[in-house]
């Protein structure tokens, strides 16, 4: 479970986050929508810590997070993966290095990190991420380096590495802004398959009105940083929804 | 499960066994070429007292100093006119695009092989022919500048947008016209780039030249060297890295300029004009001192034509040393830049600025830096043979430190540019800073820096060739000794087994530098 109290952030004088109260229900899984700038990202990187509020409460599971402690926050983004428009992968690793990655969390003192530090994985954790690339369907690509693989390629490896970390918690951030229409249908899928099959709670920002509306239960607008609207997609009209963005837009015009 | 990690394992036995052979071959050059801690830990205390040897430097003969001084800079000036003006015809007659058949064979071929031998080689001969003194320095320069000027000069041409050149053609212009209004005007302001590296090049060239007795400061210091004069030796190395490192910044500022194409605007005009000129008239006031006898020079031709029918038939005597010797200067440059390796990644590190956010350590790391790159390692060389004496280790020394001056740059502009949307990814798994370098950023700059080494090394055992010059080891020091006693036969057999480990070490690493990318 997440919640946000009264949470506000500033850049500069604009207000990114004005205010936010949300609840986030354990298992739930939530489309963030709304118009460039108006604080999506800056949401959602709020619950791991790359964002600090400058007021206001972000509880993850119980714990208020302590964006001071260094250490807490570690111990937090180990269970919370996170992937991004732009894949954020190594591109000159293989895919299985990229996957591996991702439980270096668990490796974060002792034997572990000395280890992990060198390159060396357990076998269970390679077969772990074997099975992972098999499971976003990518097993035939493990040993391929990323720089060759197709932009849904990229992303499947990146949600595998994501999760590598066994998250409780999944962000993505416009996980499919950089892909074509038919494989930005599949990552979604994707991605609400591990929400259902695996219980992880997905938070996903947005921008196609159409995926939203088609796969998500609950969605969340955002406009200069309040959220403008939090409930189910089926009882939000087309009509509502459209006025989201074209106020915004019509905001800029003015 | 268990067979698609059984994959891994052919992987990583090849790896395994790149490892091993890459071992051995690092073991052996640091044996054949004599490093090893103890030549490092009394390498230290010899150098150290010929620090002490130095103090006060001399500076009684400063008139000298400066009249040196000013002829280096004119050797390197007039070197590059010269090389220029003949680079120009050549450049374009090897231009693929403009000219085919015979002559861009025949041009093509004059400058590979004027890149391929090492300018001192040159500087030798004509040492030889003339005497000492500027004249051959400036002629032997005017070589390598056509062999490096002319390579750059043709793969600018080869690289013009077609589309000007088509237009021409279809008014009926003739290939000069073409040249003149299609050509010149894209290529132009890269030829000017290009000159004002080769001035700057040459101009450090032409201190190291005078160690084989083609003028300039370069001869001073030999000779001040050999008659173990260390406090007259310290003010000349005062003065030539003042001069060194005047000049590596009047270029880095030019080139920076003509890049931005700014060089000729606002009030970038009035300095680099006042550069030039300075550079120019120092140049041309020194042509008044340089002794230029005539008769000398016509009675010296028929000396490159005696040299050149005295090489034939090579003798192919005692190649079973001059083998040992090639493998002593392939060692050398593989010794040489294993150590500069260690040495430049701190000092990389150092000098990232995204790392180390400190901009006292960022710019000092970036001096040093700059200063070992733009020192000739001859220099180098023949300081460290004083210190440790003659031999190998010395040459080692000598390319480890002006390697330092490359990979260290390289290695911090890697650093600079890494792309940081990985270095995130994997923060946002809980990871600590060191599991962060070790994951998102190694394997970014890892490879490039294999690159990196690769090259250098490539450019180190031709460097590490004429190292021999000064004394400091390999098949360079037979090289000059088979000259200087007019045994031209087994010169060319020298010379013939420099340019065949040069095209195979080019050929090797070229191959390696294609796979690691």
């Amino acid at each position: 479970m997440i919640v946000f109290k009264n949470v506000l952030k500033r850049y500069g004088g604009i207000k990114v986050l004005d205010g936010i109260n949300l609840n986030i229900q354990t298992g739930e899984a939530v489309a963030i929508i709304g118009p460039s700038g108006s604080g999506k990202t800056t949401l959602i990187r709020t619950i791991n810590g790359f964002v600090v509020p400058d007021s206001g409460v972000v509880s993850v599971n119980g714990d208020v997070v302590d964006y001071s402690n260094k250490k807490f926050l570690r111990n937090l983004r180990k269970k919370i993966g996170m992937i991004y428009q732009l894949f954020n992968l190594v591109e000159r690793a293989s895919a299985l290095e990229n996957v591996l990655s991702g439980c270096l969390g668990r490796h974060d003192n002792g034997m572990g990190l000395l280890f992990s530090t060198i390159g060396f994985f357990s076998k269970e954790e390679k077969e772990l991420a074997m099975e992972l690339l098999r499971f976003v369907g990518l097993e035939h690509k493990a040993f391929e380096r990323v720089d060759r693989l197709s932009g849904g390629e990229k992303q499947r490896v990146a949600i595998a590495r994501a999760l590598m970390q066994k998250p409780d918690i999944l962000l993505a951030d416009e996980p499919i802004a950089n892909l074509d229409p038919k494989t930005s249908k599949k990552i979604i899928e994707l991605l609400l398959r591990i929400n259902e099959e695996k219980k992880i709670t997905l938070i996903c920002v947005l921008h196609h009105l159409e995926t939203v509306e088609n796969n998500f239960k609950r969605i969340i607008a955002l406009n200069r940083g309040k959220i403008i609207y939090d409930g189910f997609t089926s009882s939000l009209n087309r009509a509502e929804l459209l006025a989201i963005y074209e106020e915004s837009e019509l905001c800029e015009a003015a | 499960m268990r067979s698609s990690i059984a994959t891994d394992l052919p992987r990583r036995l090849n790896k395994f066994f790149w490892y091993v052979i890459i071992s051995v071959i690092i073991l052996y050059s640091f044996k054949i070429s004599r490093v090893d801690v103890f030549s490092f830990i009394s390498g230290f205390s010899y150098s150290w007292s010929l620090i002490k040897e130095m103090f006060p430097p001399n500076f009684s003969h400063f008139d000298k100093i400066i009249i040196l001084t000013f002829e280096t800079i004119s050797i390197g000036f007039w070197g590059t006119v010269i090389g220029i003006i003949i680079s120009f015809p050549l450049g374009l007659l090897s231009s693929r695009n403009l000219f085919q058949g015979l002559p861009y064979i025949i041009s093509r071929g004059i400058i590979n092989f004027l890149r391929a031998v090492p300018d001192i080689m040159f500087a030798m001969l004509f040492v030889i022919a003339f005497g000492l003194g500027p004249i051959p320095g400036i002629l032997a320069l005017s070589l390598s500048t056509v062999g490096l000027l002319g390579k750059f000069y043709s793969e600018a041409i080869e690289s013009v947008d077609r589309k000007p050149v088509e237009a021409l053609e279809s008014t009926g212009s003739r290939k000069t016209g073409i040249i003149r209004y299609a050509i010149i005007p894209q290529v132009f302001p890269l030829f000017m780039g290009y000159n004002f590296y080769l001035l700057d090049h040459n101009i450090r060239v032409a201190m190291v030249l005078g160690l084989v007795g083609a003028g300039g400061l370069g001869l001073e210091l030999y000779n001040e060297m050999r008659s173990f004069n260390y406090q007259r030796v310290s003010a000349l190395l005062i003065i030539v890295c003042i001069v060194i490192t005047l000049i590596d910044r009047i270029s880095t500022k030019m080139s920076k300029d003509i890049i931005e194409g700014e060089f000729l605007s606002g009030k970038n005009k009035v300095i680099n004009l006042f550069l030039i000129s300075i550079i120019g008239l120092i140049s041309v006031i020194s042509l008044f001192f340089i002794p230029v006898d005539f008769q000398e020079i016509i009675s010296g031709v028929p000396r490159i034509f005696e040299f050149i029918t005295g090489l034939f038939p090579p003798n192919l005597s005692g190649i079973d040393r001059y083998l040992y010797l090639v493998i002593e200067t392939v060692s050398m440059g593989i010794t040489g830049t294993v150590i500069a390796i260690f040495l430049s990644i701190p000092l990389g590190v150092l000098s990232a600025r995204n790392i180390l956010h400190s901009r006292i350590v960022n710019s000092l790391s970036r001096e040093i830096i700059n200063f070992l790159r733009a020192m000739p390692e001859l220099i180098f060389a023949l300081i460290f043979v004083s210190a440790v004496g003659l031999g190998p280790f010395a040459g080692v020394l000598a390319i480890a430190l002006h390697t330092v001056g490359f990979l260290g740059k390289f290695y911090a502009e890697a650093i600079e540019n890494i792309d940081k949307k990985p270095v995130e990814a994997i923060e946002s798994t809980g990871a600590r800073f060191i599991q962060k370098v070790r994951y998102a950023v190694l394997p970014q700059i890892i490879p490039l820096f294999n690159s990196y080494n690769l090259y250098l090394l490539d450019r180190n055992i031709r460097a590490s060739t004429v190292m021999g010059v000064v004394g400091a080891g390999g098949i360079g020091f037979e090289l000059i000794m088979s000259m200087k006693v007019l045994d031209y036969q087994r010169t060319l057999t020298i010379i013939l087994l420099i340019l065949i480990t040069i095209v195979i070490v080019d050929y090797i690493s070229h191959y390696l530098r294609k796979r690691v990318v």
